[in-house]
């Protein structure tokens, strides 16, 4: 638990510190939404259906962006090799990395979420749905994360990130959506998106945490 | 006298090429080896194996008692590693990279540590400077800080020397070339300092033990011919 902390307090303080990896993220989600507003004409109560689509899409987008960063610096700087002659279990750096990210994600969603209320005039901060972009959040940073590492030490892997995780995040962009659709009231059919959203993060953290030893192997 | 680094036929292999080439040899306790040899003859790869940041193909090893297979956690606990890099984190202080690491290895009061070992290196003075403003000598002197900062009982350095002027490298002498009752492993091009410091000296050659000279060294030694092909 100690390391986890170490890790977690470390990358926060690297986040503040090297803060343009987070900016660019952040100014990414937010140009992205007036773009979504320009080219779909979100305005009156129409909006309110396509506001799922257009918050999960801006998350995820966002969210790799900021995660690819996640082992590139430690890589390029020489810690990485650093933390991993550590003696605390690798699925310990891999828990503090995620902790740190999905913070730090977290307050760029919000900023997004309250952006949207403001720019589409529509009310989007509630607990239900602060909930499922919570649980959301980590399913997709816990999966990034580790592609990220596998991803750290190749030269393409601005592109690589995407291409591996975005199709892998389908289901939860799905479950997320429709979470969202449920939460703002929407039809959203019968099925528990929550739990769904819940069951896919749970799949996604375990596997993640247990594959990230062999991950970092040499 | 105890062995305190123990390699048994240790292989590695990237692909189709054999890096290291059943490798055998133990170390005593408290022995200073120069591990040395051309570029590319395997050292790097060798130190990266003994500090677990590379899986060994074939072949198996024990440091300080430790058997890199059953308790790598122990293993780990035991070593100080000096790299290529320094291995510090650029955006930190040099007092804020050693509390990081000490609060990793779970040293007890680490801040009291962290700031004795900033003192023995020369760097308390701009102990809150953030490192990306330290020249490259005094990045290698918060390396030396990195490396003992849990107190480890063998030491793997891949060319300590790099970037340190005459103090910096008086200090490495002091603090880890000839540290009192630490086992030394350490790669190296420098042959004329090896005689400074080092009690054996350990040859490797395209993988493979070429010669052994000095004490406290047991090793297979390949056949020139073996070593040549």
């Amino acid at each position: 638990m100690s390391a986890v902390a170490a890790v977690l307090e470390k990358d926060l303080r690297l986040l503040w510190r090297h803060r343009s990896g987070w900016l660019s993220a952040a100014t990414f989600a937010a140009i992205s939404l007036l773009v979504y507003a320009f080219a779909f004409d979100l305005v009156g109560d129409e909006v309110r259906p396509l506001l799922p689509g257009v918050l999960w899409v801006t998350f995820l987008f966002a969210g790799t962006i900021a995660c690819s960063r996640a082992f590139t610096d430690e890589v390029e700087q020489g810690t990485f090799d650093a933390l991993l002659l550590a003696p605390v279990p690798r699925t310990a750096l891999y828990a503090g990395k995620v902790l740190a990210n999905c913070l730090a994600l977290l307050a760029v969603e919000v900023a997004v979420m309250l952006l949207a209320t403001i720019l589409f005039n529509q009310t989007l901060i509630s607990p239900v749905l602060l909930l499922d972009v919570t649980v959301g959040t980590v399913g997709y940073v816990s999966l990034t994360t580790l592609l990220s590492t596998l991803g750290a030490r190749v030269r393409a892997r601005e592109v690589l990130l995407p291409v591996l995780s975005l199709p892998l995040l389908v289901p939860l962009l799905i479950a997320g959506v429709r979470a969202t659709d449920a939460a703002l009231e929407l039809p959203a059919g019968s099925a528990p998106w929550t739990l769904l959203l819940v069951v896919f993060t749970l799949w996604s953290l375990i596997a993640s945490a247990l594959l990230f030893p062999l991950a970092v192997e040499r | 006298m105890s062995t305190a680094i123990e390699m048994r036929a240790l292989t590695k292999r990237y692909g189709g090429t054999t890096v290291l080439d059943r490798v055998t040899c133990s170390i005593e306790a408290g022995a200073k080896v120069a591990l040395t040899g051309a570029n590319g003859a395997g050292k790097s790869t060798l130190l990266a194996v003994l500090g677990t940041l590379a899986a060994a193909s074939d072949g198996s090893f024990a440091i300080a008692g430790h058997e890199a297979e059953r308790d790598a956690a122990g293993l780990r606990r035991s070593i100080g590693v000096l790299a290529h890099s320094p291995m510090v984190y650029e955006e930190l202080t040099p007092l804020e990279n050693l509390r990081f690491f000490a609060r990793l290895y779970g040293v007890e009061d680490g801040e009291a540590r962290a700031s004795m070992l900033l003192e023995r290196v020369g760097l308390w003075r701009r102990r809150h400077e953030p490192t990306r403003v330290l020249s490259r000598g005094m990045h290698q002197r918060l390396a030396i800080a990195r490396a003992l900062v849990h107190d480890p009982r063998v030491l793997l350095l891949d060319e300590p020397e790099t970037g340190l002027d005459a103090e910096g490298l008086a200090l490495l002498d002091a603090e880890l070339l000839r540290a009192p009752s630490v086992t030394v492993l350490a790669a190296t091009h420098q042959l004329a300092r090896t005689a400074e410091w080092a009690e054996a000296r350990v040859t490797l050659h395209r993988g493979r033990i070429e010669a052994v000279e000095g004490t406290g060294v047991m090793a297979e030694v390949a056949t020139r011919e073996a070593v040549r092909r």
